[in-house]
């Protein structure tokens, strides 16, 4: 049982020091956050979080095969089990290592700094970081990924950016997956997008379907963009 | 469901910060902007399940204040708050340069001398 008693009642009597302090209780991800940036400095880094469903794995293999012969690709994939989705990659010639997060609802960043140091990152461009499916807990920290993209199927309704507006708020990029499904689900692009920007107006948005190929071709050519403004920054 | 560990990292946080008087720490206030996802009423429930493994922090009063979503506005220069994640201005323009709500910190520490 749970006691409700005033916790005042139960302290020492004495008198009393105040100490107006400013303690961040979220520097242990600021730790890991700085220490991946600084192990994988050149390396793009793009977290990818949506619903679990919606698309990501497929999206990334069909991603990895078009940009095969442009960009060297890894991907760091978490589940609360299995090993499934890795195995997909790996079919597709994707560079991928499987994060087991042992039930656990999204990928910590402790795990993703252990896990570096098993996924050779050698001449690596592109470093994407597949997140749990879930829309409700985003990683606290946002300083280690250079881009967070959105998934939200047509089939999973237009009202989850309102439903789950924190998702949004962080990323920069939305993208529409199943959209071959589009005529045939109550789901609209218009609706969606404009409640997603109210939350974050720098939003953008592409539809894209994986099955059919619609916006693939816009997608890889968004990704090879940032890597290029990536190394320029570098240079 | 992330209670307990923050909870936890309260507490080794103070261990760190102040070795020689954390016995003697009475209240502890920690400011939790919106955006953390933080519900008071779950950090106390997760402080209490921590008495039941740390008997010797029953004594010490948990505040947590929840902090509003701050942003700043571009066209005002001004900052407005922002309700229901609206991150629109009173004047109608977007914006999303957060100046509060993302914060998870302790804030006051009260010592018994």
């Amino acid at each position: 049982m749970i006691d409700t008693k005033p916790k005042s009642n139960r302290m020492p009597a004495g008198s009393v020091q105040c100490d107006n302090t400013t303690l961040n209780l979220l520097k242990a991800n600021d730790f890991v956050a700085k220490a991946i940036k600084d192990k994988v400095p050149d390396v793009l880094i793009i977290n990818i979080c949506s619903s679990p469903g919606s698309g990501k794995t497929t999206l990334l293999q069909e991603t990895g095969r078009r940009l095969r012969d442009k960009l060297s690709i890894a991907v760091l994939v978490g589940d609360p089990e299995t090993e499934r989705d890795a195995v997909r990659l790996r079919d597709v010639g994707i560079n991928a290592l499987q994060i087991v997060t042992g039930g656990m609802c999204h990928i910590e960043a402790q795990m993703i700094y252990q896990a570096l140091d098993h996924i050779d990152l050698t001449h690596v461009d592109l470093l994407i970081i597949e997140n749990v499916g879930n829309l409700v807990c985003r990683l606290l920290l946002e300083k280690k990924k250079d881009y967070r993209v959105t998934l939200l199927a047509s089939t999973e309704g237009d009202d989850k950016p309102k439903k789950y507006p924190r998702m949004f708020l962080t990323s920069e990029l939305m993208l529409v997956s199943k959209a071959d499904l589009l005529p045939y689900v109550p789901f609209s692009v218009e609706a969606a997008i404009k409640d997603a920007r109210e939350v974050n107006p720098d939003l953008s948005a592409m539809q894209v379907s994986t099955l059919s190929g619609e916006g693939i071709d816009e997608w890889c050519s968004w990704l090879e963009e940032k890597v290029k403004e990536k190394k320029a920054r570098k240079q | 469901m992330h209670e307990v560990p923050i909870v936890r990292d309260i507490f080794n946080t103070l261990q760190e910060s102040h070795p020689d008087k954390f016995d003697r720490i009475l209240k502890v206030q920690v400011e939790a902007g919106l955006l953390c996802n933080v519900q008071p009423i779950l950090i106390q429930n997760a402080f209490e399940a921590l008495i039941r493994d740390e008997p010797h922090l029953a004594h010490i009063d948990l505040e947590v204040v929840l902090l509003p979503i701050i942003a700043h506005c571009e066209t005002c220069h001004q900052q407005f708050e922002v309700i229901r994640h609206k991150f629109v201005c009173a004047c109608g323009t977007p914006s999303r340069k957060i100046v509060q709500g993302e914060e998870l910190r302790i804030s006051k520490v009260e010592f018994l001398t």
